[in-house]
């Protein structure tokens, strides 16, 4: 049902990213009600493969793609394109590589 | 109670933390101040130079309050990755602040200064006997430790549990993995490392894992024999189960296993309990020590020197003619200066338009009605790299392109001068595991009696 569909920024409350170390980037969704979160958890829209394909790196890039409950959140690790502030890099601390995992559909 | 209390001023020293929270957090009576004052985290130009990220005189006035604080309550002040890269060089400018406390404020105590910097030949014999295992970047060579700035290894609890044992009252080490200068008493103590470690991996960013979120708020934590807690010192601020086992995400890149120096801490089986409205208690977090005991190396790689041009662009023919001009005008730095065969990096951003997130951008490329421009060349030497980033700017403030209706100059520019020198550039290239006989033995200690 249309009224059902909608995007991960619509149901978590943080979507962060961050460098864990200068040669990962580390993405948290978290979110303030267990409910929505189990219906993401149960979505399975967060894998490894669709992080693969959003980030456009290897599926062996994608280090870490998994729900934490404790938290009630999805931890997800993929390796660094280009490590912290080389040559190329424009996001030293990493903290802005976290907008396209808003708009994964979630059914 | 049998419990060791550490107290937190701040998430990162020098950026300032709530005084009055701090004075609530002292009058608790913690057995030690802790406080982080380093990271990778603001790129590798720190740890390449040595350099500190803010002006000692930042450090020294936090530091001030929290050396008054120990010295009143007659606990130890551990400070740990001082300052920023915790290199000998930023290390002995932590010390030399903390004497210059002290003589203004008649203080007298034992420091232990704890090195943490490697002695590159002795790493090129390690290297040589036994490759060092990557965790990042390539392999590690004589020719690219030759070419990184100060190269530091990620201490442990032991060589503070070694100034502890000394007597010391104030110990400030360089680069140290940051939870271990909040375990190191605890452990001595005989406390639970996996419990220790995990509460001091809450300690060293302080109210990040409370609500609201901040790290400027003081936080305290309690290790006890089989759980600890944490509490803000903030009365007006609370932890919660969410915001402490949120806090295992942040900056780490998986919750539950967590490499440190000498083994793991797993994270699996912790409980995290709400105790009031303000307090949360964790138990079952469990350290397993690894065979060899190993450390974590950090260098950055000297690449040459960068110079920048920042401008602005509002005419919509020239932001949509950027690309090809963006060609044409390597082109013409390419017969100029011989880009490549010098070595000579060339980079375009344009914010407004993709220069966040590059290659990654998912957004549709609709068109900015106006744009940034960073012109950013790294060349071996300062003055090359100024001479090709004016040359590109110069080219570009003239050309022509398809549409052209101003033909008085193509780029606004926010200030003068143009060019903006901004030294030499560094790329993080050691980021290795080394393996150690005794975790002491790359960090050597010295005492000093501070007298006034």
């Amino acid at each position: 049902m249309a009224e059902h569909t909608q995007t991960l920024i619509d149901l978590a409350k943080v979507v962060r990213s961050k460098n864990a170390g200068p040669f990962e980037l580390t993405f948290d969704i978290m979110f303030d009600d267990v409910e929505k979160y189990e219906r993401v958890k149960k979505a399975g829209v967060i894998n490894a493969h669709r992080i693969a394909e959003i980030y456009r790196v290897r599926l062996d890039d994608v280090l870490v793609c998994a729900p934490y409950d404790p938290a009630v959140a999805f931890k997800i690790t993929i390796r660094r394109p280009v490590g912290s502030g080389d040559v190329t890099d424009r996001d030293v601390y990493g903290c802005q590589q976290h907008v396209p995992l808003m708009g994964i559909v979630v059914p | 109670m049998d419990e060791v209390v550490g107290l937190a001023p701040s998430g990162s020293m020098g950026s300032g933390y709530n005084l009055e929270a701090f004075k609530r957090g002292v009058s608790l009576k913690p057995h030690f101040i802790g406080q982080d004052a380093g990271s990778t985290d603001m790129g590798p130009y720190y740890h390449g130079t040595g350099r500190t990220f803010l002006p000692l005189a930042t450090y020294r006035y936090d530091l001030a309050i929290m050396l008054r604080a120990a010295r009143e309550l007659r606990v130890p002040l551990i400070v740990g990755s001082a300052l920023t890269s915790g290199a000998n060089v930023s290390l002995e400018q932590a010390v030399e602040l903390i004497r210059d406390i002290a003589r203004e404020e008649r203080l007298s105590f034992r420091m232990a200064v704890i090195n943490a910097e490697i002695d590159k030949a002795d790493l090129k014999r390690r290297n040589a006997a036994s490759p060092l295992e990557s965790i990042g970047p390539g392999a590690l060579t004589d020719e690219l430790i030759d070419r990184c700035g100060p190269i530091v290894a990620q201490m442990g609890v032991e060589p503070f549990m070694k100034a502890l044992d000394a007597g010391a009252d104030v110990i400030v080490a360089g680069r140290a993995c940051d939870d271990v200068i909040f375990a190191a008493m605890p452990i001595m103590k005989g406390y639970d490392p996996g419990l220790a470690l995990h509460c001091g991996k809450i300690l060293e960013c302080a109210g990040l894992s409370a609500v609201p979120c901040d790290l400027a708020e003081p936080l305290l934590g309690r290790v006890r024999r089989d759980h600890f807690e944490v509490e803000p010192c903030n009365p007006d601020h609370r932890c919660t189960t969410v915001s402490v086992a949120g806090h295992s995400l942040y900056e780490r890149g998986d919750p539950c296993l967590q490499p440190g120096p000498g083994g793991m801490n797993d994270l699996t089986a912790s409980v995290f309990t709400q105790l009031d409205e303000r307090r949360v208690k964790v138990s079952g977090s469990r350290f397993v020590p690894d065979e060899t005991y190993r450390v974590k190396l950090e260098g950055a790689e000297h690449l040459g020197f960068r110079s920048v041009v920042l401008v602005g662009i509002r005419d919509p023919f020239m932001i949509r003619a950027l690309d090809g001009l963006f060609e044409h005008v390597r082109e013409r730095a390419e017969s100029r200066f011989g880009l490549a065969a010098k070595g000579i990096a060339l980079n375009f951003s344009v914010y407004g338009r993709d220069a966040v997130m590059g290659k990654l951008e998912t957004a549709p490329a609709l068109e900015p009605h106006e744009v940034a421009l960073l012109i950013d060349v790294v060349a071996p030497e300062q003055e090359l790299a100024t001479g090709v980033v004016m040359f590109v700017r110069g080219t570009l403030q003239h050309a022509s392109y398809p549409g052209i209706v101003n033909t008085a100059g193509n780029m606004a520019y926010p200030f003068s001068p143009f060019g903006v020198p901004l030294g030499p550039a560094y790329r993080f290239a050691v980021y290795h595991l080394m393996p150690l006989a005794d975790p002491c033995e790359c960090f050597p200690m010295t005492i000093e009696e501070v007298k006034n």
